[in-house]
């Protein structure tokens, strides 16, 4: 990221004035507290800060003076704010285009008024475009301004080169295609002149007669099996294309980092995998057999035409671009727009409809039937009036712009009639020429929507390639080795945040022995999770190791350090499939006493054989036909399962009830003997096995030790247990936490 | 009706909700450009004002919070004040909710799923890129259309009924 503009000579003058020589950094502040937008900079530099806008500088300061430099990001804007002579004072205020740079700017500015070193580890990609300046949508890499097409469609190319046999006779029969189309014509002329109206002072040729009706019946059929042909050839070559990119991209999304994978949705990286490649599929299909014969027919007939006369070739083709673009515009600008406008509001009705039925429930609960039939009343009425127009329009639109493309054929018929008459031409010429003609149309009118849907190919083919292109941020060293673990695990001087500008955990020191259990206590956001993740490697440490029974975790491969860590998330997720398959994922080919061992370990044998189908009951989305606690401890088995020698969970047993909790309990005590287990847990009564508790604060280990010398410490855990009885108290259940946690 | 007063009261005590009046309520500007005010006894600096209708009420029922983000009280109506607090208090309000009213389109073109905005705003002529879809251009009250871009900037276009018809064309599309 950008955190060093660079200002104009007059800005840079004024502000040397103030911050001395050097200009450490220098950021865009543009947004006055008036709500003007204009073009201010804060530089900083040689231990003060200054704000400068044409020219002058408006404001400064001592960084040192102030502290607590904090970005408030607000609605559409956001302002950097600092405690100065103990009040809170706005530094300067900004557009949400340079909202991110001021988190690292408080950062920096908050080390800088500390005497720290600036803590700013890796530089996230400034979201601008190098090129052309304007800001790209987060999360793509290339501005759509400036991406270039032919770079897109080499790509392509390449992804196609291992088709190329098939792409190479495709193209074959597709030429043989066209000839065959252009030569119908012809045959045309021949029937006409040879037998129906032979030139002045010939005979009429029954010979020639019958060969010109084989001929178009030969064009006729064999243009039709040829069309058969190119069509499965070009199906399977862009399907075989498609499905190689589609492999590429799902190869490559699995291989990304949490990291990245969070930061997209899952919708949009199945598109990605599905819409995208599909699009690009049909593109090149389209390409490869309509658009390049539709070139061949418009090159070939142009020159047919020429070469027959040209006087007519020009009456022919001079309007058709303009009859073309005006088709065009018809239905760019007219039919398309109604269409459109159509199109939304039955969305709108759709939508309304959905929520209505889907809530039929709350709508019968509230008695407001009435409501809702008055309102369906307008947005049906809406739609029909919508749809009426539309389809008056088109009915009116439709066949003036097809006409318009016709309008040549009735010049060439007109003047062609003239010259018969003139003798300059025969009527079979004609027959062929406006035969000719009447195939020019259909490529130019073409040609005019082409750049829109190729557009939006290249959209496509850029958004499938980005992922293609994203380099995991989490990779496995060259010289990473597989490693058996035997537990122990230790932090040492481990700072780490999501993004650079704030760290999420600073400064962790924590040695955990093997088989221990421990417990990370502390509010929510103040790295628990963070903490965990980090253990199976989700993200790198920006500062400091975490070591594995003395190994650096980024010296273990990450396939062999994950599948020996289980863990298990409160938010248990199954996949369709039996009970037995889910247990098996963590360790697929297991065997069924395996399967069993887990389960009962897990607690679950119990409940699972008791189910009609056993081990074999089918799972629906998610496991929705299990409660709650028995999804969990079907997770719980799936962790298990693997033996690994480290468990991690994380709440598992938050959403559940105070007895099946209990279950759990039972089963996590036996599961987590002699393994290492990190337990997160807000009910601190979760806790009650665990060796030791690490009370994380805003990111910092507050306090280490077991229950009871943190009770007698009367701290941060003292006090979150007291707030938990007080509250188990007013809610009248006791079991929450229970006195000899 | 009697009832339905009579519940109405219920809800009012059950919610709680302090409203702060000039008789119980002094705000001040810091030496910082920021908000505080001293109610009940007490300071309070900063404190942040949030509106509870950004769109359709940008006058009544503001929330006066902490940067805690815990709720001091809430305001009924602006007018309640005498003009000088009111407009501090909204001044306040407008640093929060940096919306600009987009005054005249100018153009507006679409490239490849992003359409790229030029227009006249009362903060200034502003350029910026929206991406298509997923409700970056939506109605936020009748008539009223909010516009987001990639950036997370916000405008509005206060009456879509008073654009002229070629600007309406130009944004009709992105709608």
């Amino acid at each position: 990221m950008n955190l060093n503009f660079t200002l104009s000579d007059q800005d840079l003058a004024a502000v040397r004035q103030i911050v001395g020589g050097e200009i450490a950094y220098c950021v865009p502040a543009d947004l006055s507290l008036e709500g003007r937008r204009l073009e201010g900079y804060l530089a900083i530099g040689g231990g003060r800060w200054a704000y400068v806008q044409d020219g002058q500088v408006r404001d400064h300061g001592d960084i040192a003076e102030a502290s607590d430099y904090k970005l408030m990001p607000f609605v559409g804007n956001a302002v950097l704010e600092a405690t100065e002579n103990e009040t809170k004072r706005i530094i300067v205020r900004v557009t949400m285009q340079h909202a991110a740079r001021y988190g690292y700017i408080a950062q920096i500015l908050n080390d800088m008024a500390a005497s720290r070193p600036v803590r700013i580890y890796h530089d996230e990609a400034d979201p601008v475009c190098a090129a052309c300046g304007r800001s790209l949508v987060p999360g793509t890499r290339v501005c759509p301004r400036c991406m270039s097409k032919a770079a897109a469609f080499k790509r392509l190319l390449l992804v196609s080169r291992s088709h190329w046999r098939s792409l190479m006779l495709g193209l074959g029969v597709l030429i043989a295609a066209s000839a065959l189309a252009l030569a119908g014509p012809y045959f045309q002329k021949l029937l006409v002149n040879a037998a129906l109206v032979p030139p002045a002072g010939q005979e009429a040729s029954v010979r020639v007669f019958i060969l010109a009706l084989a001929g178009m019946l030969f064009t006729l059929a064999f243009g039709e099996l040829l069309g058969i042909a190119r069509n499965r050839i070009m199906a399977s070559v862009s399907s075989g294309i498609a499905a190689d990119l589609r492999k590429t991209v799902f190869d490559r999304i699995q291989s990304m980092s949490l990291g990245f994978l969070t930061s997209q949705r899952a919708g949009d990286l199945m598109n990605r995998v599905t819409a995208d490649t599909d699009r690009i599929r049909h593109l090149i299909q389209e390409m490869c057999t309509t658009a390049i014969y539709q070139l061949i027919i418009l090159i070939a007939s142009a020159t047919l035409l020429f070469s027959a006369d040209w006087r007519l070739a020009l009456i022919v083709l001079l309007p058709a671009p303009f009859v073309a673009y005006l088709h065009y515009y018809i239905w760019r600008h007219v039919l398309h727009k109604l269409f459109h406008k159509q199109w939304r509001i039955s969305d709108k009705a759709n939508s309304f409809l959905h929520d209505v039925l889907s809530g039929i429930r709350v709508v019968k609960a509230f008695g407001q039937e009435e409501r809702e039939i008055r309102r369906f009343r307008e947005y049906n009425g809406e739609f029909a009036a919508a749809a009426i127009k539309s389809e008056k329009l088109y009915s009116i639109l439709s066949p003036i712009s097809n006409y318009l493309i016709q309008i040549g054929q009735y010049l060439v018929l007109m003047i062609g009639c003239y010259m018969i008459i003139g003798r300059e031409m025969n009527v079979g010429e004609l027959i062929q020429f406006s035969a000719y003609a009447a195939m020019i149309f259909g490529p130019i009118s073409w040609l005019m929507f082409m750049p829109r849907w190729i557009a939006n190919a290249v959209i496509s083919m850029h958004r499938v390639f980005s992922v293609i292109d994203e380099q995991p941020e989490v990779i496995d060293a060259k010289d990473a080795v597989g490693h058996r673990i035997r537990g122990s695990i230790e932090f040492s001087g481990v700072f780490f945040g999501y993004r650079s500008y704030e760290p999420v955990l600073k400064e962790i020191n924590l040695t955990v022995k093997p088989g221990e259990m421990i417990g990370l206590v502390g509010h929510s956001g103040s790295g628990k999770s963070t903490t965990i993740n980090l253990i199976s490697r989700f993200y790198d440490v920006n500062e400091g190791e975490i070591r594995i029974d003395g190994i650096d975790i980024r010296m273990i491969r990450q396939e062999d350090l994950r599948s020996q860590i289980g863990v298990v998330l409160q938010e248990t997720f199954l996949f369709s499939g039996t009970i037995a398959e889910n247990i098996q994922y963590s360790k697929p080919g297991a065997k069924p006493e395996e399967v069993i061992e887990a389960a009962k370990i897990a607690n679950a044998h119990d409940f699972i054989i008791n189910l009609p189908d056993g081990y074999d009951t089918r799972l629906e989305e998610n496991g929705n036909n299990l409660s709650g606690g028995e999804r969990q401890r079907i997770a719980i088995a799936r962790a298990v399962l693997n033996d690994p020698r480290i468990l991690i969970l994380d709440e598992a047993t938050a959403s559940l009830d105070i007895e099946t909790e209990a279950a759990i309990q039972e089963a996590l005590k036996r599961v987590t003997k002699n393994r290492t287990t990190i337990a997160i847990a807000h009910r601190l009564s979760t806790l009650r096995n665990a060796d030791r508790l690490v009370v994380l604060d805003k990111g910092r280990i507050a306090e280490i030790g077991t229950h009871r010398e943190l009770m007698e410490k009367r701290g941060i855990y003292y006090k979150l247990i007291a707030a938990q009885r007080s509250m188990s108290r007013k809610s009248g259940s006791s079991a929450v936490v229970s006195p000899q946690v | 009706m009697r009832m339905e007063e009579h519940r109405g009261m219920e809800l009012a005590d059950a919610a709680g909700i302090r409203y702060l009046t000039p008789g119980n309520s002094e705000f001040m500007e810091t030496s910082g450009r920021m908000l505080s005010v001293r109610t009940g006894g007490e300071m309070h600096s900063p404190v942040y004002v949030h509106c509870s209708f950004p769109h359709t009420n940008q006058r009544s029922f503001l929330s006066i919070r902490t940067a805690g983000n815990k709720e001091i009280g809430m305001i009924r109506h602006l007018d309640d004040f005498p003009q000088g607090t009111a407009s501090l208090i909204e001044r306040q309000m407008k640093i929060r909710y940096f919306t600009p009213e987009i005054t005249k389109v100018i153009a507006v073109s679409e490239e490849f799923g992003y359409s790229y905005w030029e227009v006249a705003t009362t903060a200034g002529l502003c350029r910026f890129t929206v991406r298509n879809g997923s409700g970056n251009v939506k109605f936020a009250a009748e008539n009223r259309l909010l516009i987001t871009d990639v950036d997370g900037n916000r405008f509005v276009i206060p009456q879509v009924d008073q654009l002229s018809d070629k600007e309406y064309r130009m944004i009709e599309m992105r709608m």
